[in-house]
């Protein structure tokens, strides 16, 4: 059974009676029209094919009659249809209206087709059983009371004479409608049968709807069942798209208030020591109400008893004794509550709790519902948990690094110092070999200040994104041409080309960058491109906007990148073996940074390179798109 | 140029070694003050014709508080004599201070800044700059 059949089934009205009495009186009015004719073409037929002696008249004017009093009931029917509310007061009397016209309408053909000898007399029992399914037991039998009342009064009336007798049947029974016994005889029949009818009908269609309503029952629970499980899913979801647990938690207790339809709901969290619980996330309740305080276990028998891994209904706030703070509840408006414990692999988390405004709101089914969700939600948190763990490990870290990397610039700064001064020549006459030595000393002191510098580089852009510095537009292509413009003389000197070539489009291309960042990116890719190609070789440098995207290509003939080293290229500290005999000195973090900057400015990077030949590296960045103010 | 008085204000002794010997071998005279409060002190004492500082020594400001009170606006403060005094302050690149001064503020507490390593050369070239001033 599908959902769209489930939906209508329980949208049924429990109340079928009502329901059915609109189509009904439209299926009636149908049916009448056949009645109509056929009334009219049995009496044609009878007269002219089979030649029976008939009132025709009266018989075709009773025909006529039905059909027009059945055009009027259609033209009643179309017009209360357009009307927009939908009262079933008028369709009630309609109904009885009709069954009462047509019971007239019933005896006005028995007693011109013979009376108590007319075949038409079995017709009533159609009406004994239209009334039985669509109106009330009581209805029936009252209407099967008023056939039993026409049929006897024509019986009767006819016999006495004050009546006029319309003989219909061939002559071998006529007069029977004189013959005492015939009369009592079908009078007794008729009203027994029509009786009987009227209970067996009626008793029918009694079971018929009994068993309707407990379908349309059934749907809705069905239906509402189904809801919530939809509801568990659909939360599940939601709280497991994030580790971010501040926002898993607004989530959960969002949708668990509007699922369970209550005006609030709140999670609190043990904390490290395991003796309260503090608000971790709240909706719909006053600062006022949050503010009252942590819930202590020892003073809060109720907490307790949930964190024991009950889930515990308090039905009226007025008259529960668990509580800890019974006078917030009521001021706050709360009448009932709902707690249910969220209890993780290593032991209880804390609580979910909704509130509702109403006393004796929460059922059985709405508890089983909360612990569904509690469940869900006790992954999503400790996920999210053990991924600020994560977070914060990740975060001392670096805080060290830092640390010790700023400890160690104060005395390499001071030894260069030291060094300048001593090169100076300002601490007396320096021999050759002296002098010679002494500027190793101050290549390595050099190259010591570099890697320090480079360090905190790297261990500044691991950090908490929340100490970056912010992003702001910044001109690629201002940058790009600063930087080439500042390696034009080394390159030079290295008798390599240095070219610039960009297909950019008219006016700056700003992306969300800094300028430092942008600058150190571009730097260290264009020095080691200079670095590593031999001379007389080329490096040239491409920048083209397509679609959205700004990419930028530095190309070197340079020794290249063997196929081994690429998958390292990134690592701190690696630095590939040709690399090394080419350059001895490098600190091996360069494109650690460069790549860590990329990220941070939501672009990509990635190199091709053949040994002997060359390197290309690409970096892609996404255009900023300024919104007009 | 005979024999000016360059007060330096800085408490790491070797750093100070490789500022006062080209210092001197130039023909100025050095004076030394480990902290702030001595080199405010000293300033009294000697009525120095320059002034280096290093930004940081115990605390974080440390630098700029001295430069700061020499060149106090109040017009009753005891240091109203010495707030010509040019003022050349010693600092680390990346080094983050909370006070910000950029050349469009209407008052610099200093009038250079020197990085560190120290380069005698440059350290020279600027002291004599702002003697000249």
């Amino acid at each position: 059974m599908n959902l769209a059949a489930l939906r209508s089934a329980a949208q049924a009205s429990s109340v079928p009676v009502e329901a059915e009495l609109v189509p009904s009186i439209t299926w009636l009015i149908r049916i009448r029209w056949l009645a109509g004719i056929g009334v009219i073409g049995a009496t044609w037929s009878a007269d002219v094919i089979l030649r029976v002696a008939l009132p025709t008249l009266p018989l075709y004017a009773i025909g006529l009659t039905l059909l027009l009093y059945n055009a009027a009931f259609y033209a009643i029917v179309r017009h209360l249809a357009r009307q927009p509310a939908r009262a079933l007061g008028p369709y009630d009397l309609l109904t009885k209206t009709q069954i009462g016209f047509d019971w007239v309408a019933m005896t006005a053909l028995i007693h011109f087709s013979g009376g108590l000898e007319s075949p038409a007399l079995f017709y009533f029992f159609f009406h004994i059983i239209i009334a039985a399914i669509l109106l009330s037991m009581r209805a029936t039998f009252f209407y099967a009371g008023m056939a039993a009342l026409l049929v006897s009064a024509i019986g009767v009336l006819e016999y006495a004479g004050y009546l006029p007798h319309y003989a219909v049947l061939m002559s071998a029974t006529a007069g029977l409608y004189r013959q005492p016994l015939f009369v009592l005889g079908i009078t007794f029949f008729f009203i027994s049968t029509v009786f009987v009818a009227a209970y067996l009908a009626s008793t029918l269609s009694a079971r018929l709807r009994k068993r309707e309503a407990e379908v349309v029952a059934l749907s809705k629970n069905l239906l509402r069942a189904y809801t919530r499980l939809e509801t568990v899913y659909e939360t599940t979801a939601a709280v497991n798209s994030s580790l971010e647990l501040e926002q898993v938690l607004d989530q959960l207790v969002q949708r668990t208030a509007h699922a369970l339809n209550v005006r609030a709901c709140s999670i609190r969290l043990l904390d490290d020591t395991g003796a309260r619980l503090t608000v971790a996330a709240v909706y719909g309740l006053s600062d006022a109400y949050i503010k009252k305080g942590d819930l202590i276990l020892a003073h809060n028998p109720l907490a307790r008893q949930v964190i024991a891994g009950q889930t515990v209904i308090v039905n009226d706030v007025t008259t529960e004794t668990r509580l800890q703070y019974p006078r917030q509840a009521l001021e706050e408006g709360i009448r009932s509550m709902l707690s249910a414990p969220l209890l993780g692999k290593k032991g209880p988390l804390g609580l979910i709790r909704a509130y509702s405004t109403e006393a004796n709101h929460f059922t059985q089914d709405d508890a089983e519902f909360l612990n569904a969700i509690a469940r869900q939600g006790s992954i999503a948190i400790e996920n999210a948990l053990a991924y600020k763990a994560l977070g914060q490990l990740d975060e001392m870290k670096s805080r060290f690094v830092r640390t010790v990397t700023h400890e160690l610039r104060s005395p390499v700064s001071v030894v260069r110092s030291l060094l300048h001064t001593l090169l100076g020549g300002y601490v007396g006459e320096l021999s050759a070999p002296q002098r010679e030595m002494l500027q190793r000393v101050q290549h390595r002191a050099d190259f010591l200040q570099t890697l320090i510098d480079d360090l905190l580089e790297l261990a500044a852009g691991k950090m908490d994104v929340h100490a970056q510095p912010a992003l702001e537009p910044v001109s690629l292509d201002e940058a790009v041409r600063r930087v080439v413009e500042r390696f034009q003389i080394p390159a030079q000197e290295k008798h390599i080309t240095l070219e610039w070539h960009c297909e950019c489009p008219e006016g700056p291309v700003k992306i969300a960058a800094t300028n430092e960042g942008i600058d150190r990116i571009l730097n260290n890719l264009v020095s080691n491109a200079v670095k590593y190609t031999p001379s007389g070789g080329r490096v040239a440098v491409r920048m083209f906007v397509r679609e959205q995207r700004a990419t930028i290509e530095i190309c070197d003939t340079g020794i290249g990148i063997p196929e081994d080293a690429l998958p390292h290229l990134f690592e701190e500290f690696y630095r590939a073996p040709n690399a090394k005999a080419q350059v001895k000195e490098g600190t091996g973090l360069g494109l650690a940074i460069t790549r860590d900057l990329v990220t941070r400015f939501g672009g990509h990077i990635s190199v091709q390179s053949k040994v002997g030949h060359g390197t290309t590296f690409t970096v892609i960045f996404p255009i900023l798109i300024e919104l007009p103010v | 140029m005979a024999n000016e008085k360059i007060l330096i204000i800085d408490d790491d002794d070797d750093l100070v070694l490789a500022m006062r010997l080209p210092l001197e071998a130039a023909g100025y005279k050095v004076f030394r003050a480990m902290n702030g409060v001595e080199g405010l002190q000293k300033v009294k004492e000697v009525n120095p014709d320059l002034i280096i500082l290093d930004v940081m020594m115990d605390s974080t400001t440390e630098g700029f508080q001295v430069s700061l009170t020499l060149r106090s606006p109040d017009p009753k403060s005891e240091y109203q004599a010495y707030s010509k005094i040019p003022i050349l302050m010693l600092t680390a690149i990346h080094q983050t201070t909370p006070l910000r001064f950029g050349p469009d503020q209407e008052y610099l507490p200093v009038d250079a800044f020197i990085e560190k390593p120290i380069e005698p050369a440059k350290l020279l070239d600027q002291v004599r700059k702002y003697l000249k001033k």
